[in-house]
């Protein structure tokens, strides 16, 4: 559809080009010289894993991080002082899609098309809007692209095809009058994982606008997860690893298996198992609190034994028809790359959502998943800490004893007296032995780490003697340390109280260090189940891209 | 923490220092027993109202405006009841609590059953009501009530306050109990903070929601019968002129006790710092509608002022 610019970038300068790019993160190198051109109507994928630097080199580009002194940035060959200001990436024709997508829920269709018209400063801020007009030269627009969408919907009414492909032609259009004020050629149109949320079918429809953007006269870097996509789009594709560029080549002459090598590295491919180590003692500890609250109460029987879990059928709008199984004491990950599906079932399974259906079996009771809600959950002991701890998980304004308590406050009220005493000492306890820092009990949770927050959470749910515990990313935004000592808590509940636990996450070496077996989503479809020797974070990543690959067939 | 100590204390020291300021310039008129009468049982209904509006509030459910209206609907109920139809006081009171039980149902369908914003119905519910108020009353003042009633309320005494004082008084003493001390009160706190939390952690977000308005709804009936009660006369704008005072009194008590959080013993700290100041300003000579302005000032620097000495409003001045 265009033409790979590489016989005449002698001539024309590309439209962007990035070299010896750097950024460090305190003692971590994010990227290290990374470089990028962008030629001439060239769509450029840019592949990587989790944390391989993709999203860091286009917040290079669009001016949110500072890079290391060395790097330079060439916009239709002329050099730019780094970093851009705010808002001067638009300004020399760069333009950014985020997976958000940036669109005003509540807003019409038209008033988001022409929402950067709107933010101006002075006096043309009280320029009146002529309606009419604005509806005229929208409808233009939509036409340039042949988008058809109805310029007076809610926006937040479209399906989401729909709202990707009006975030993509706004900023296109913003690059057009840019090249049409400046007269210059070049402009980048950056979409950072805009298929994610796409169903397969409708990717299709994203795809046709961008190639008549290209036809237009922008260039684009597509950055995904995506192969499938990348292979359809791109002339050309960029693959990162731990910062660097590990290879660049013609879309037409890398095979999916190179490609997947690349990404994950293919020295690192199967075999590098990490060997089980014991709990240590004062995990034994902290985990053995829960133990201790639980024959409190005279209810000994489930520590004994631990049940088996099981999941049939379980189907919603983005899962199908997964059955699997959890023994007690088992950790069982689930991989799948955004937007599969995987993010779905704690959910799920925990009731947070009342949509899907299928079973779920708690050792010998059978409960319906349409029928859970959180209360029926609680009851029956399941536990959700959830990715999204500021709203969901823990409330922040309350104190920590208050948070981590929450569910066990009933058994210390007798005979109308709430024994709160006792609670601040459970609490406290907790704190204690789940090394949560600083050990202040009556500070507001906001004022705690990320880490911290979240060994707060997992001790709440730990105190309430889960029978089945599901984690969706419970390490997201949490230090090394304290992710280790997450890892070690799980794994010492798993084991002395026979839990079965369920533990989503897209950080799939995380998985790999923690899990007796991983199940891999894709498109909401089990399409692999690892064990053993398959348990590297390489395997994983690996098994949930090819995947990807075998389901768009 | 140590201003977060101080921080809790304000209103009970400004109090103090009021009580001290106005005991020594009307040592006569102030400091004495018709005027603790006067504070504690002239406040009566509007510290019922006040736990009436503390329930919702604490859920998170910040107005229940309609509250007010129920309060008159409950009393012009009991009035015309009473006095028209000549029905036994007792009954014409259950009536008028089942009509404000009423409007709080109301309010649970359409607040919590369909997630509508709170702030939206209840001003449409209180409009209502307000209305209906002015239908059963032909828009005319509608007493006297039984004197039995106002006996039992108002003209009775108990160590010389009247003993509406004191069912103020037992009525807060169980709300402060459920809220602070009960899994109940705490996990309406959860609610009130972090409905997603709460939700998430298999708390019945729904049922104990629909509690706080239905209660509410019957304890803000109750401060209509003490208002019909207090004044014989029931004016069919009776409740709209007291919800507002009782919105500021629940917001003034979260900046006390326990800062940060709508709690009962806090609201009674407020309702009675307020009614003092009030009280002694009119001894001073200056006129009863002085208290809207004392009211509203004393809201907005109640939250205001720990905020400013926290930021850098101060800091700024002293790096300069």
């Amino acid at each position: 559809m265009t033409h790979p610019a590489s016989g005449e970038q002698a001539a024309v300068p590309p439209a962007v080009e990035l070299r010896t790019i750097s950024k460090d993160f305190g003692s971590n190198r994010a990227l290290d010289k990374v470089d990028l051109r962008i030629g001439h109507g060239e769509v450029v994928g840019l592949l990587g894993q989790n944390g391989s630097g993709k999203s860091t080199l286009v917040k290079v580009l669009a001016g949110v991080y500072d890079p290391e002194p060395g790097g330079r940035l060439f916009v239709g060959g002329e050099e730019m002082p780094l970093p851009l200001a705010p808002g001067q990436a638009s300004e020399v024709g760069l333009s950014f899609v985020y997976q958000n997508l940036a669109l005003a829920a509540g807003l019409s269709v038209l008033e988001n098309l022409t929402l950067g018209q709107r933010i101006a400063g002075g006096l043309r801020s009280w320029k009146p809007i002529n309606w009419l007009a604005e509806h005229r030269s929208a409808a233009a627009i939509l036409d340039r692209y042949d988008v058809k969408l109805d310029l007076d919907r809610r926006t937040g009414d479209l399906v989401p095809v729909d709202q990707a492909r009006l975030a993509i032609v706004r900023a296109a259009e913003d690059l057009r009058r840019y090249r049409t004020r400046s007269g210059d050629k070049h402009s980048v149109l950056v979409l950072d994982e805009p298929t994610v949320f796409l169903p397969e079918e409708e990717v299709d429809r994203l795809f046709d606008l961008i190639r008549t953007v290209v036809a237009e006269g922008a260039a684009v870097l597509f950055i995904s997860h995506d192969l499938a996509a990348v292979r359809t789009i791109t002339d050309r594709v960029v693959v990162l690893r731990d910062g660097r560029v590990v290879a660049e080549e013609a879309t037409a002459d890398i095979h999916e298996q190179e490609l997947v090598d690349l990404i994950v590295g293919a020295s690192a491919r199967p075999g590098a198992s990490v060997p089980a180590e014991a709990a240590p003692v004062e995990d034994q500890r902290a985990v053995a609190l829960t133990l201790a609250a639980m024959e409190s109460v005279g209810d000994v029987i489930a520590v004994t034994a631990g049940e088996n879990v099981a999941v049939e059928h379980l189907t919603d709008a983005r899962v199908h028809d997964l059955s699997f199984e959890i023994g007690a004491g088992e950790i069982l990950g689930v991989a799948g790359l955004i937007g599969s599906g995987a993010e779905e079932l704690p959910y799920l399974l925990f009731g947070a959502q009342p949509s899907g259906s299928g079973t779920l079996r708690l050792g010998a009771e059978t409960l319906n998943i349409g029928g859970l809600s959180p209360q029926r959950s609680v009851r029956e002991r399941v536990a959700l800490v959830p990715a999204d701890r500021a709203v969901q998980g823990l409330s922040q304004s309350l104190t920590l004893w208050e948070n981590i308590v929450m569910l066990v406050e009933d058994e210390h009220y007798r005979g109308g007296v709430f024994y709160r005493g006792e609670l601040v000492t459970l609490a406290g306890e907790a704190i204690d032995r789940f090394l949560i820092r600083p050990a202040l009990a009556h500070n507001a949770v906001s004022t705690f780490s990320g880490g911290n927050q979240q060994k707060a959470l997992l001790a709440k749910w730990l105190l309430a003697r889960p029978r089945l515990l599901l984690l969706h990313e419970p390490t997201q935004g949490v230090d090394v340390g304290a992710r280790r000592d997450i890892y070690r808590f799980v794994k010492s509940a798993a084991a002395l109280h026979h839990m079965a636990v369920l533990w989503v996450t897209t950080e799939f070496g995380e998985l790999a260090e923690v899990c007796d077996r991983v199940l891999v989503v894709t498109q909401g479809r089990q399409t692999a189940m690892l064990t053993g020797e398959e348990l590297s974070e390489a395997a994983i990543s690996a098994a949930a891209l090819r995947q990807a690959r075998e389901v768009v067939k | 923490m140590q201003r977060l100590g101080l921080q809790r204390y304000v209103i009970v020291i400004v109090f103090a220092c009021m009580v001290i300021a106005f005991g020594l310039a009307i040592p006569s008129t102030f400091l004495s027993i018709g005027n603790l009468s006067n504070i504690l049982g002239g406040q009566a209904v509007l510290f019922i109202l006040v736990m009436a509006v503390l329930l919702p509030t604490v859920m998170g459910d910040f107005v229940d405006l309609s509250l007010g209206s129920s309060l008159g609907l409950s009393a012009m109920t009991l009035a015309v009841l009473n006095v028209n139809h000549g029905w036994p006081v007792v009954l014409a009171c259950l009536a008028g609590i089942g009509a404000a039980l009423v409007v709080g149902l109301v309010n649970v369908f359409f607040v919590v059953y369909f997630d509508n914003d709170p702030f939206i119905v209840t001003l449409g519910t209180m409009t209502i009501v307000q209305g209906i108020i002015y239908i059963v009353s032909g828009d005319n003042s509608v007493g006297i009530v039984s004197t039995n009633l106002s006996n039992w309320i108002f003209s009775n005494n108990f160590l010389s306050i009247p003993l509406e004082f004191y069912y103020g008084l037992a009525i807060f003493l169980v709300v402060w109990y459920v809220l602070s001390f009960t899994p109940v009160g705490q996990k309406a706190l959860v609610i009130g903070q972090s409905r997603e939390v709460a939700r998430l952690s298999g708390v019945r977000v729904v049922r104990q929601r629909s509690w706080a308005y239905i209660i509410g709804a019957g304890i803000a009936a109750l401060a209509g019968i003490a208002y019909a009660g207090t004044n014989g006369t029931v004016d069919p704008g009776a409740g709209s002129t007291l919800i507002l005072p009782a919105y500021a009194a629940v917001f003034l008590g979260a900046t006390a006790i326990k800062p940060g959080r709508i709690n009962a013993l806090g609201a009674l700290v407020a309702v009675y710092f307020l009614a003092t100041g009030t009280a002694g300003l009119e001894l001073l000579g200056s006129q009863s509608y002085y208290q809207q302005i004392f009211y509203g000032a004393a809201l907005v620097a109640a939250i205001t002022i720990p905020k400013a000495t926290r930021k850098r409003f101060f800091k700024r001045k002293r790096v300069a």
